[in-house]
């Protein structure tokens, strides 16, 4: 079961540790609070986020999740931003 | 001497709109971010002289991340440093994220002088900003704007020459985020207001249900007004115009007119049972002008009308998450959407902005599906004037088809090209309320665009053809091309006419379908070829400039190949 659930999350993107509390941007429930902690991918990505003001360190709210691997929409700040579901995966995020 | 002033900021601050306070040229600027794909360029009195000043396009910080941060950025390194000044705009409800440019600007020595524009948008969030304070923590000139109503514009001009470029230490990104966060922290102060009426809909609208909901109804309600007022114009306005004013004038002048020769068809055209027919006379001074002014011009002042509103207000970024899914099918993103939506008005302007897309694939798969899929607004109201009167059913089929089409060549565009679909990451503004001044302009702006484009075109390009018919020259055309407009196709072999005429203007094309006489499904499938087939040659050569020879070729292979097979297939469905 443990090793099927590991997989799963490999595929979604997130090889990140499912039996801690950390998960990626996509997992949250939408309508919740949480803080960005670490910004996987790519250095051009990782720049071009924390230029729209999302960094580690900042707190966010998950607006709203599309269905069927759309686009995120979180506050941060007072910015909107809308992120497609894979940059989204990329977002490593603790609940709050 | 300043010799030049660049305007830079984040996207969608008002950057356009401050340019055309500056000088006096109009842009056409949305609530979206992006809008400036080209670098606009204007003139500015400032003490004795003009100065050029230049609109750049959005950009986060120095560090450039997209080709339009690039070429903001290359922009300002053209001149000498103590020769320019430069006027770094920032949205004032949004600081903390702003000052990321305004301090890359300072620490790389440039004279800038801040903008904190939307004060009025501020004051309505609860945000007061301490310019002062700002102003000597920064040491350089810091002005509060509110570039819409034109607030502060005047005292901002008196103090460009006050830019000094000042040294200030270079930081790492992480000590720039906390300074920055000090800045805010100093001069910021927010006051908590109540959930509005407004962040109500905003967030209904990115929401996967409600937002639904709510695009449908604003889809179905902006096509009912296109409608509307489009029908309005021409029953209140074109028609009395042209049946009670222009016709009777003309048939006086063809009373006298003796001899019916070579300039009266050139000029009136056929009379039909001894009358002038303002559909099928197909003259330079009958039909030409009753297409462009009494069944296009009204549809394209509506449906502009009804998409600046849109624009303005900031809708469209909430539509393009809710349709991100399915662009993301055809290798593209949400974002698409505006293209596409520019597109539905002419397919130039269309084109033209698939550069708010990031990669070449993406603009190759945005500009074919635009040029196949997508009829424009002269196109389409020729389409309702033609195919409406057999009923909505006829038109609503050209557009299911052309919706089945583009998500058909979308899906295997994706597929058959190299390269993968890139992500979507955009920043969704606020609903604002455009004032309705600004709107009148831009609509004024873009319909005088149509106009200068359109009306030309239509006059010679009838012209053009009636020469041509008058020495039967069409006939060559005609006979080559019967066995596969017959055949194939199953309309009459003269249609070819029309579809020849297609790579010139789109609406004359349908109108030289008018005296033909077509029954409802052959005419359906004239209109719905006209539509896939080749684009215009204004829309043609914007693909050869945005798009380059090779790929150009390439896209309108997929075109010729896309509407033969098409033409065929409805012929085989409908017809037999």
């Amino acid at each position: 079961m443990g090793g099927g659930e590991i997989i799963i999350a490999i595929k979604r993107g997130c090889v990140y540790n499912l039996f801690m509390k950390k998960m990626s941007l996509a997992q949250i429930k939408a309508n919740s609070k949480g803080k960005i902690t670490e910004i996987l991918g790519g250095a051009n990505l990782q720049s071009k986020l924390m230029n729209m003001g999302v960094r580690s360190g900042k707190e966010f709210t998950k607006l709203s999740h599309i269905g069927l691997e759309g686009p995120v929409v979180i506050k941060v700040g007072r910015s909107i931003l809308a992120l497609g579901h894979s940059i989204a995966s990329k977002i490593i995020v603790e609940p709050e | 001497m300043i010799k030049k002033i660049y305007l830079i900021g984040n996207p969608n601050v008002g950057k356009s709109v401050i340019f055309s306070r500056l000088t006096g040229v109009q842009v056409i600027s949305s609530n979206y971010p992006g809008t400036t794909v080209e670098i606009s360029k204007g003139y500015l009195q400032l003490d004795a002289g003009k100065v050029e000043v230049v609109d750049l396009p959005g950009t986060y910080s120095m560090e450039s991340t997209s080709s339009a941060e690039e070429v903001a950025v290359s922009l300002l390194k053209e001149h000498p440093k103590n020769e320019i000044a430069v006027i770094n705009i920032l949205d004032s409800t949004n600081l903390e994220r702003n000052l990321l440019l305004t301090l890359g600007l300072i620490e790389e020595g440039y004279p800038v002088i801040v903008c904190l524009n939307m004060c009025d948008e501020a004051g309505h969030r609860g945000v007061t900003i301490d310019i002062k304070k700002l102003e000597s923590i920064l040491h350089v000139p810091v002005v509060s704007t509110c570039a819409v109503t034109g607030i502060g514009v005047k005292s901002m001009i008196e103090r460009i020459r006050e830019t000094v470029p000042v040294s200030r230490g270079r930081l790492n990104r992480e000590e720039r985020w906390k300074e920055i966060g000090n800045i805010v922290e100093q001069v910021q102060r927010l006051e908590h207001r109540h959930h509005s009426l407004r962040e109500m809909l905003e967030d209904a609208s990115i929401q996967p249900f409600t937002g639904l909901i709510m695009a449908c109804g604003v889809i179905y309600v902006s096509f009912k007004f296109v409608r509307f007022i489009g029908e309005a114009i021409i029953n209140k306005v074109t028609d009395p115009v042209f049946f009670n004013l222009y016709q009777p004038l003309l048939e006086k002048m063809t009373f006298y007119w003796q001899e019916k020769g070579f300039w009266f068809h050139l000029l009136i055209g056929d009379l039909i049972n001894g009358k002038i027919d303002f559909k099928q006379s197909l003259g330079v001074l009958t039909t030409a002008p009753y297409i462009e002014f009494g069944m296009v011009l009204p549809y394209v002042i509506s449906f502009y009308f009804i998409l600046s509103l849109l624009e303005d207000i900031g809708y469209l970024p909430r539509l393009a998450i809710l349709l991100d899914n399915i662009l993301h099918r055809l290798g593209l993103h949400g974002y698409a959407i505006i293209p596409v939506l520019l597109g539905f008005g002419c397919n130039v302007p269309g084109i033209l902005s698939t550069r708010v897309l990031e990669s070449k694939r993406e603009r190759f798969i945005a500009s074919t599906i635009i040029s196949i899929g997508v009829p424009c607004v002269p196109l389409q109201a020729m389409i309702f004037g033609l195919l409406g009167a057999f009923g909505g059913y006829y038109v609503g089929g050209v557009y299911l088809v052309l919706f089945c089409l583009i998500i058909i060549l979308g899906v295997i565009l994706n597929r058959a090209m190299p390269g993968y679909s890139p992500e979507f990451l955009l920043e969704i503004p606020s609903y604002r309320f455009p004032p309705l001044l600004m709107l009148g302009r831009k609509l004024f702006f873009r319909v005088k665009g149509f106009l200068i484009e359109a009306v030309p075109i239509v006059l010679i390009g009838v012209l053009f053809i009636n020469i041509l018919l008058y020495f039967k020259l069409f006939d060559i055309i005609t006979n080559i091309f019967a066995p596969l407009i017959k055949g194939v196709f199953g309309l009459p072999k003269e249609a070819i006419v029309a579809l020849v005429i297609g790579f010139l203007r789109k609406d004359v094309a349908v109108g030289m379908l008018m005296p033909l006489s077509l029954s409802a499904k052959q005419l359906f499938i004239a209109a719905t070829l006209l539509a896939i087939s080749f684009p215009c040659v204004a829309t043609f050569i914007v693909l050869w400039k945005e798009l380059g020879l090779k790929d150009l070729i390439k896209s309108a292979l997929i075109m010729i190949t896309v509407s033969v097979i098409m033409g065929g297939l409805l012929n085989f469905v409908i017809l037999r």
